[in-house]
């Protein structure tokens, strides 16, 4: 570069107004083009850069007659706005990749593999454990292979009750047996702690059904146990309606209504009001508004004197519920083989 | 339990509608699960009599009948066997609808005019008995609408009475309930029996051998008795109750016991040997043939009631076919008893033969009143058969005991209901459920238990009767107080969720299978360690008869049952218990993960058309166990090759952590798969969930992020195709210095160009130092070195670019 008085040369060649524009033009041009970032910052130092084009310029002005200067001036003001502007408007561009001649169809699938999903079964009971800790109840688990004991005998079921009998429970040759129920559990909790207590008590259980659209021969419970002193029956209403709301939805209900159970006294069944129709009657809850979930009741003090408690000083209430059964409900599950079937099609929809 | 409403009128009155009282016993503790209508007005059907039978022309099993319908004479053809010139039936003319919905036309039957039908129980809606026509009594005339003869439709509960509740298996029971429920007196019917004939002793002496079985036995004889059918009235109140009429002396057992709870047996007196009753547990290899027919062998803890030599009834449950009631029968035996529920339970159980007697007895009747239920039996004998009543009753009673008595705190019930009952209201409802109260003050009252309840002993039951019968929905919910559990027994079930949770992030999805499979099936994948299989001794069928002893076999199951849905790709887990047998014979069981892949569930969603190989199959699932056993803080795992009749030869692995084994992956034999059409190889792994997740909750100790910049080198060679990338790893670890921070296969392959078994693999390699930045000297010293090794140890050809 060099500055004569009768003119401003750079790259070798004179530069004047004329010059410059076209200079301008190209350098626009040069960054339109540019394919990506590298090229831009060629483009950047070419011009804009420390030793490049618009420094010398500047430094030349100086030497220009004044008629000259003012117009050389503004062009190579022009230079450095236009040419910046357009540099980080493209650098933009390149860096999100929002470019027009790279594009691509965003139409196409995406290419990354989809989330897998928890069975029913286990969505009903995490679930439920997640409602119940909101309560201030842990999750107890146990043995499948239970003894004739804590499955019947400690739950003051006596040796004559037809739930005893062989068709109903799968005996081992070891004179245990496949629970029936997970309620021994709750008799292992108790075995091994002292009050309060508050669990529930997952698991799998054992019923020599025959596999029909509403029976399996292996199915899931879920059982709660609640032990504290002047823990009552209101107590029970009041924990059943907080787990049906939560797990059904916010207008659903519940009524008792007496029963038999060997190890509560008083005993209920616990309905829960439909949530499909809201308790108008539908083919859900078979025209009657109500649907039978659980089995509930206040812990027999016979129970509470098997395991070692005082039941002069103790109350409780228990619960028991079909895993299964909710998730048909709830989820509108016709036949309860389609949980044992596995299907992906099937599984794949509980995401 | 079915009841019509109508017989439970006899005893309390009723101003309720069907639906309220259903309402009331359900919500009481008596569920009402159906109610149904019986019978109907019976609109244009009467008294038919047949006047004429004669063959049908053109058809065997059809008669031509003409049949006086009280104005006229009309042909009716007839397909039942029992119709006879005579006889009177129901008779519906052209243009009845009858209850079965049929609608009665002109008709012309295989060419013969039929103008109206007579009619079975069926068509009437009566029963579903098609056996023939209905026979009327022959007294009736002729026209007269049926109506009046069947009585008015009837409207019969169909009850579901709780285990403990034997003294609401009667229609007297269930008065009781109503009763007690609305306030309104229960009126039971006196009996006068009439006793005319000679002392009962003279006819017979019973004795009771066990009498913790049988607490008491009374017996009363009929002489001279005239069978034939109870009236209708009789008939049809044990038809509205399911049981089937035979004739009037056992009708008139079955009727009380339906009106009573009291199971009642009718002996004929001269079949019985000896004059005498012997109620006894059967003698070893005794047998008897049971009024079903049926040859029973007996244990020596069944209870027989016996004669002088032989049993004569199995006690409790059903009656003897050789002292059976019959056309020839004049003199009765009357037995009304009480047999302990425990025994009546196990022999009914053995046997598998459950009665509408051994259900009342297992469950327990009124030891009170056994002798009401003889004497209301005996003088139905008297009114309906004639009979002559023997002077006085047998009565063995030996478990005559006092009734119990239980104490209620009026403040206990309240504080186990969460709900105040003033202590007036609690007595009140006692005395209707007729406990007599015996004591009561300010605090609580002392009651006697009636006989007719087997289920209250302490007072928790007491409390159960006022809460039921005061009402559920009387009791408010609570406020909810959290007592929280001192001891968290959480830990293993949210081991299970945050598995779950990496799983389903990783793509899989969920099974649950059964814990049974079939025998085949384990066979398939483990043919030994028979012994250590837990078999049930009574599965519900045989391919659920084993507790399975591995997750694989169901998984691989359920991948074959989507590929024969035509599922292409599935990826999936399971949670569950394994089963074993220890050679002491105990069951222990463990929970287990099984992960199976199946189809190209890797690859990218445009490049699944390809075939799937058997190592990208592999590693796949590999990947998914090392992110599972990181995200458990497992980091350490060790894989070593193991053969397994599963697993395709080579492909299977053992994976160990520190000393214990983890458990195995691999891909599915071959041939093994074919079972399921398996062409593509599928990858199965089952790992110890105890042993996964055991370190889960480990603090993990977190290192500081580099202060210094790190320097990569590329090291890529060709080995021989036996050289294992582990082998290649550890040379380049031992030869590389403390600062090699990160080692990485980046590009594998092999190609003609190399020679046979060869192949090349090309790693990147990362070293940093903690201390300084490192210089490009620093990197290519330590490359330099990692290459020697290689060279020397693997006879790796270097290559450089």
């Amino acid at each position: 570069m060099a500055i004569f008085r009768d003119g401003l040369f750079f790259w070798g060649e004179m530069m004047n107004s004329e010059k410059l524009k076209e200079t301008l033009s190209e350098a626009l041009a040069e960054a339109r083009v540019a394919p990506d970032i590298e090229g831009l910052e060629h483009v950047r130092i070419k011009y804009l850069g420390r030793k490049g084009l618009l420094p010398g310029v500047m430094k030349g002005l100086g030497g220009l007659p004044p008629a000259e200067r003012g117009e050389m001036g503004k062009l190579a003001n022009r230079l450095k706005t236009e040419l910046g502007g357009l540099l980080d408007q493209r650098r933009e561009e390149l860096e999100s990749g929002a470019m027009g001649n790279v594009s691509f169809d965003f139409t196409l699938p995406g290419a990354w593999h989809a989330a897998g999903t928890r069975h029913p079964i286990a969505r009903v009971i995490e679930d439920a454990a997640a409602i119940f800790a909101r309560l201030g109840f842990t999750v107890a688990q146990g043995p499948d292979v239970e003894t004739a004991y804590r499955n019947f005998e400690a739950l003051n079921t006596p040796d004559y009750h037809p739930s005893l009998d062989e068709q109903d429970t799968f005996w081992l040759e070891s004179g245990d047996l496949l629970r029936t129920q997970t309620s021994p559990v709750q008799i292992r909790v108790m075995e091994s702690t002292q009050p309060p207590i508050r669990v529930i008590t997952p698991g799998r259980c054992y019923r020599r059904d025959t596999t029909d659209a509403t029976h399996s021969a292996s199915f899931h419970q879920i059982e709660g146990l609640y032990v504290d002193t002047r823990v009552s029956l209101a107590d029970l209403k009041a924990t059943m309606g907080y787990f049906a709301r939560e797990m059904m939805g916010p207008g659903v209900g519940v009524r008792f209504r007496p029963h038999f159970f060997p190890f509560t006294e008083p005993s209920v069944e616990c309905d829960f009001s439909c949530h499909v129709c809201a308790g108008k009657g539908c083919r859900v809850c078979k025209f009657s508004g109500w649907i039978e979930i659980a089995g509930a009741g206040m812990v027999d003090p016979r129970v509470f004197k098997k395991v070692g408690y005082d039941p002069t000083a103790v109350t409780g209430f228990a619960f028991g519920m079909g895993v299964e059964r909710i998730a048909m409900v709830k989820y509108g599950i016709p036949d309860i083989r389609m949980l044992y079937d596995n299907d992906i099609r099937f599984l794949k929809q509980f995401a | 339990m079915k009841i019509p409403i109508s017989w439970l009128k006899d005893y309390v009155e009723i101003t309720e509608t069907p639906e309220e009282l259903a309402d009331l016993l359900t919500f009481s503790g008596t569920e009402v699960e159906a109610i149904e209508t019986v019978g109907s007005e019976y609109e244009g059907v009467v008294v038919g009599k047949v006047r004429e039978v004669s063959p049908h022309p053109n058809a065997d099993r059809l008669r031509l009948c003409r049949v006086f319908n009280g104005k006229e004479e009309l042909p009716v053809v007839c397909g039942a066997d029992n119709v006879a010139p005579g006889v009177k039936a129901p008779f519906a003319g052209v243009g009845t609808v009858l209850p079965n919905g049929m609608v009665l036309k002109r008709a012309r039957i295989r060419g013969e005019e039929s103008l109206g039908m007579l009619c079975a129980e069926d068509e009437l809606g009566l029963s579903h008995d098609h056996a023939g026509i209905l026979l009327l009594d022959p007294a009736l005339e002729a026209g007269t609408p049926l109506v009046e003869v069947l009585g008015p439709p009837e409207i019969v509960f169909n009850l579901e009475v709780t285990w403990n509740r034997s003294d609401c298996l009667s229609v007297i029971g269930m008065a009781r309930e109503i009763a007690a429920l609305t306030g309104r007196p229960l009126t039971i019917p006196e009996v006068t029996v009439t006793e005319t004939g000679p002392d009962v002793a003279s006819f017979v002496r019973v004795s009771i051998d066990s009498e913790d079985v049988c607490p008491r036995y009374t017996a009363r004889v009929l002489q001279g008795i005239k069978l034939g059918p109870s009236p209708l009235w009789m008939q049809r109140r044990l038809s509205l109750c399911g049981v089937r009429a035979i004739n009037n002396i056992v009708d008139i057992t079955n009727y009380v016991m339906l009106e009573s709870g009291h199971p009642l047996h009718a002996f004929d007196y001269q079949l019985l040997q000896g004059g005498q009753i012997v109620v006894r547990t059967a003698v070893p290899g005794e047998s008897m043939a049971t009024l079903d027919e049926a040859e029973r062998e007996l244990d020596v803890a069944s209870l027989v009631v016996a004669d002088e030599t032989k049993p004569v009834a199995l006690a409790g449950i059903m009656g003897g076919a050789g002292s059976e009631i019959q056309e020839s029968t004049q003199h009765v035996l009357l037995e009304s008893a009480s047999f302990a529920p425990a025994g009546i339970h196990r022999t009914s159980t053995r046997l598998g033969l459950t009665t509408e007697s051994s259900h009342r007895f297992e469950r327990g009747v009124n030891i009170e009143t056994v002798d009401w239920a003889g004497n209301r039996a005996a003088a139905l004998m008297s009114e309906l058969a004639d009979a002559t009543i023997a002077k006085g009753m047998v009565d063995e009673y030996p478990g005559r005991a006092e009734r119990k008595r239980v104490y209620l705190s009026f403040q206990h019930t309240t504080d186990l209901l969460g709900v105040a009952i003033a202590g007036r209201e609690i007595t009140d409802i006692l005395r209707r459920l007729q406990f007599p109260v015996v004591a009561e003050d300010e605090e609580g009252c002392t009651v006697e238990v009636p006989g007719f309840r087997h289920d209250i002993y302490i007072e928790a039951d007491l409390i159960e009767e006022i809460a039921r019968m005061y009402g559920f929905d009387r009791v408010p919910d609570a406020r909810i107080l959290c007592a929280v559990s001192p001891d968290a027994f959480d830990l293993p079930f949210q081991a299970e969720t945050a598995c779950r949770t990496v799983l389903t992030g990783l793509g899989l999805s969920e099974a649950v299978n059964y814990s049974f499979i079939s025998a085949q099936l384990i066979d398939l994948f483990m043919p030994d360690g028979e012994a250590s299989r837990v078999v049930l001794p009574n599965p519900v069928s045989s391919d659920q008869s084993v507790m399975r002893p591995s997750l694989i076999p169901q998984m691989v199951d359920v991948l074959g049952r989507n590929l024969s849905r035509q599922v292409r790709e599935a990826a999936m887990f399971e949670l569950g218990k394994i089963f074993e047998r220890d050679a002491s014979g105990t069951i222990t069981e463990h929970k287990r993960l099984c992960l199976g892949l199946l189809g190209p569930v890797g690859r990218h969603p445009q490049d699944k058309r390809r075939d799937v190989d058997a190592e990208e199959m592999f590693r796949w699932l590999k990947g998914i166990l090392e992110a599972l056993l990181r995200s458990q803080h497992v980091l350490n795992e060790e894989l070593t090759s193991y053969d397994a009749v599963m697993f395709e030869s080579g492909t299977g692995v053992e994976i160990r952590v520190g000393d214990r084994v983890l458990g195995c992956m691999g891909l599915v034999d071959r041939k093994l798969g074919s079972e399921w059409r398996m062409q593509e190889p599928v990858a199965v792994a089952e790992l110890d969930f105890e042993i996964l997740t055991g370190g889960a909750l480990e603090r993990v100790d977190i290192e500081a992020i580099p202060m210094y910049p790190a320097v990569s080198r590329d090291v890529a060679m060709v080995v021989s195709s036996e050289v294992s990338h582990r082998q290649i790893e550890a040379v380049i670890r031992e030869s590389a210095p403390p600062e090699l921070t990160g080692l990485e296969l980046f590009d594998i392959f092999a190609s003609e160009g190399m020679g046979d078994g060869c192949k090349s693999l090309a790693y990147s390699l990362e070293f940093r130092s903690a201390e300084r930045s490192l210089t490009d000297e620093d990197a290519n010293g330590y490359q330099e070195a990692v290459k020697e090794a290689l060279r020397a140890k693997l006879d790796a050809e270097i290559r450089d670019k």
